[in-house]
């Protein structure tokens, strides 16, 4: 009699789930893996052997022919987490019991028995849970994770024997009661409170967070651009319990959550330093991808600095996740989508020297170079954002002086309110705006509209660049809770179009 | 000590050798203010306007304002290249380097033809400028600047250093107030020049009134005088502005773009400058 146990594989943000056959019979002896298993399933055979036996469990004879099955046989496995599966299955076959319905298990094994933590347990629960699993068997460390799902009982495992006594002889083993793990206190480490002088930035800084907009700030080194970017999180509003989920699952596929408090409200900051391989920046690696920082800091801020440093190929590379949210990457192990809805805040030296218009320090760089500096920038990436902001070194006798420009909670309730606004009225922030609701939903004035169409003519701005100067335009508007575009909105949005003046 | 070449070292394009006449460099930064770009080319204008053929140096900047101002009054103008007298750099003055050959004016280099622009040509073609003038005005030069090495170059050669004062918070200034403190001639305006070149009749006439030629006039306010707080040297923060007028900063934000948009102020560096009435300045106009 063959026995079969449900276990799961991980594929990016979604499951394949595997059915993990146990067949004990005579004939040659041996213990075969069947079902294209990778390295760390064939090495499983010895964890499970010795897993088994220092359980005190029984083993079959020396002289039987087991073989283990991993259906579907045709997708490639690599996972620590079939272990529990295979040991199971070995159990119940022996005893010629049927395994449990509706359950699947997950969990690597350590020789002593123990049931040992594996990554991607949210996402395995989530996509297990849809396909009709109604109770989880996982290791107990990350029972809080499988928890978060609804309508799953979770049940955490310490030990194989522990496991095996519920199941052969009905012993207790009571479900996961950690009950729905609260989203951890959003702590804002930087406030703009701490922030000298700089107000244009400052206000930059808060429309972007009022709609979602990409930022670009260019100015000298030491003028505070990683600060202000800092300050980004504590003036958003915290994530939503949702958002918290969606981001919990990245972090659970790398193993990065916290154990027993998997949600926390803290929207992500990444900054990623400019020598990050394009893997590392979007997702990669061999056999199936894994995520990168893009998606690290989904709901989030990617905070790039020295923008221009970066490799190019991967700043294109970032195009698909600025534009659709997500990025999709083949390897050879098949392809993954995983979610990457951020804010790219951009910091960069106007010049390879840094001081090209600085008031004080004169600038030691070739126009050429200069030209060429920033045209490394411009292009496709540019034109995705926004907002782009000129930064100064603040005078030395404002930094001995107490900064007097308002604190990160008091922009946060603005922000928050013109977020509102927005999802009442389109469902989604400024910053996704389409064409046919920038006319159909956002009241620009005449006279706000020609202002716009002076400027876009004046700068020979593309239709996207022109949309872009609008939806910031609406964003301002929102911000002074006013449901109309008027002029003046358009005129302070045009302020932070760096770029279309420079293209004058 | 380079030795600078002779007029007939060099070879040329367009009326060559040149008309008679007094011969004045005016050379300066490659990325001036607006200020020191309109100084550039008023100053250029008024002196082809009495007839004095302007040389420079076809670089960005100051060298191409002077170019323009001695084409705008209807001059003759030389271009010293760094280059072959068949390429023109940078590029973007190629047009210029045209209307120049058009003006009956010439571009004349002392290396050979098809030689690329290279950094040690540079001070070289600085000697020539020097040489082939009577006098050296600097406009606008930072601290090591090229247009320094003109003014060296000037002396050595035993020409008439002058140079035009600036704004003391300016780092462009730091050549020109360097060159004045160690006894160039300070030039307000085209007379204070030709002063220097021996036409004495013309700085009878009050040398003392600021040099209206110069668009140094009180600009015309707007509403609570934003433009009185801009300077066209130095650029000004909207934050700055915001505090100097007590106004909310999205209001002056507004209201710099609408100024933008007239043409009256262009961005620099994070800030601001006033732009030159009449549009003198091609900088930044929108």
């Amino acid at each position: 009699m063959a026995t079969s146990v449900r276990s799961v594989l991980l594929r990016g943000l979604d499951v394949l789930p595997v059915d993990v056959e146990v067949d004990i019979a005579t004939g040659q002896p041996g213990f075969f893996m069947v079902g294209l298993a990778g390295g760390s399933v064939r090495e499983a055979r010895e964890r499970v052997r010795s897993a088994v036996r220092n359980s005190a469990l029984p083993w079959p004879p020396q002289r039987a022919r087991m073989t283990v099955n991993l259906a579907p046989a045709e997708a490639r496995k690599d996972s620590g987490g079939l272990d529990l599966a295979i040991a199971v299955a070995i159990c119940l076959d022996q005893a010629g019991a049927a395994a449990p319905p509706e359950a699947a298990f997950l969990g690597e094994l350590s020789l002593d028995g123990a049931v040992r933590h594996v990554d991607g347990v949210l996402v395995a629960a989530r996509g297990l849970a849809r396909r009709g699993v109604r109770r989880l068997f996982v290791p107990a460390g990350d029972a809080a994770e499988a928890a978060l799902v609804a309508d799953l009982e979770v049940v955490a495992c310490h030990t194989l024997q522990e496991v095996t006594g519920h199941l052969l002889e009905g012993l207790p083993m009571p479900s996961f009661t950690g009950g729905v793990a609260d989203v951890a206190e959003a702590v804002a480490v930087d406030d703009l409170a701490e922030v000298h002088g700089q107000a244009a930035a400052r206000r930059a800084l808060e429309i972007a967070a009022a709609g979602g907009h990409h930022l670009l700030m260019t100015g000298p080194p030491g003028s505070g651009k990683t600060m202000l970017a800092r300050c980004l999180p504590g003036i958003l509003p915290p994530l939503t319990r949702d958002e918290a989920i969606d981001l919990a699952q990245v972090g659970s596929v790398l193993g990065e959550l916290e154990p027993g408090r998997p949600l926390s409200a803290r929207r992500p900051f990444r900054a990623p330093h400019h020598t990050i391989s394009m893997a590392g920046l979007v997702g990669g690696g061999s056999g199936l991808a894994r995520p990168g920082e893009v998606s690290r800091a989904h709901h989030g801020i990617l905070f790039l600095d020295e923008l221009a440093e970066f490799d190019p190929g991967s700043l294109q590379a970032l195009r698909q996740p600025l534009e659709e949210g997500r990025v999709s990457i083949t390897r050879s192990g098949g392809s993954v989508t995983y979610p990457a809805r951020f804010m790219l805040v951009g910091a960069t030296n106007p010049c390879p020297c840094g001081w090209e218009g600085d008031p004080v320090k004169a600038c030691r760089c070739t126009p050429a170079a200069v030209d060429a500096y920033q045209r490394a920038l411009s292009g496709p990436l540019l034109d995705r954002i926004d907002l782009q902001v000129r930064v100064s070194r603040a005078p030395l006798e404002a930094l001995s002086e107490e900064p007097t420009g308002e604190g990160s909670s008091v922009v946060r309730e603005r922000v928050a309110a013109a977020r509102g606004r927005q999802l009442q009225r389109q469902g989604h922030l400024n910053a996704a705006l389409t064409r046919a609701e920038l006319r159909r939903l956002t009241g620009i004035r005449p006279e706000a509209r020609r202002a716009l169409e002076r400027w876009s003519s004046a700068r020979g701005l593309t239709a996207r660049g022109f949309q872009r100067a609008w939806r910031v335009a609406r964003t301002v508007a929102d911000l002074q809770a006013s449901d109309e575009i008027f002029e003046a909105h358009v005129l302070e949005a045009l302020g932070y179009r760096v770029a279309d003046a420079a293209a004058a | 000590m380079p030795r600078p070449p002779e007029p007939e070292d060099l070879r040329a394009r367009g009326r060559w050798p040149p008309p008679p006449g007094r011969r004045v460099a005016i050379v300066g930064s490659r990325r001036p203010s607006p200020y020191g770009e309109a100084v550039a080319e008023r100053l250029a204008a008024d002196l082809a306007a009495t007839g004095v053929i302007v040389v420079s140096g076809l670089a960005l900047g100051v060298d191409a304002a002077a170019h323009e101002g001695a084409l705008a009054a209807g001059g003759c103008t030389i271009a010293v290249l760094g280059t072959g007298v068949d390429i023109v750099y940078p590029r973007a003055n190629a047009d210029l380097a045209a209307r120049i050959l058009a003006a009956g004016g010439a571009l004349v280099s002392q290396f050979p033809d098809g030689t690329p622009p290279q950094r040690a040509n540079f001070p070289r073609r600085n000697w020539a400028i020097a040489a082939l003038s009577d006098v050296v005005v600097v406009v606008e030069a930072a601290e090591g600047s090229g247009a320094l090495i003109t003014a060296e170059a000037a002396l050595a050669l035993d020409r008439e250093v002058m140079a035009v004062p600036g704004s003391v918070f300016s780092p462009l200034s730091v050549g020109c107030h360097q060159l004045l403190r160690d006894g160039a001639g300070l030039v307000q305006n085209a007379r204070d020049v030709l002063a220097a070149l021996g036409a004495q009749q013309e700085v009878l006439d009050d040398p003392l009134k600021p040099p209206a030629s110069l668009g140094l006039e009180a600009p015309a306010g707007g509403r609570d005088g934003l433009l009185q707080h801009l300077s066209d040297a130095l650029m000004t923060e909207p934050g700055t502005l915001a505090r100097k007028l007590g106004l909310p900063l999205p209001e002056i934000m507004s209201r710099l773009t609408a100024l933008e948009m007239a043409g009256a102020v262009g961005r620099r560096g994070a800030g601001y400058v006033r732009l030159a009435p009449g549009g003198i300045s091609r900088a930044g106009v929108g």
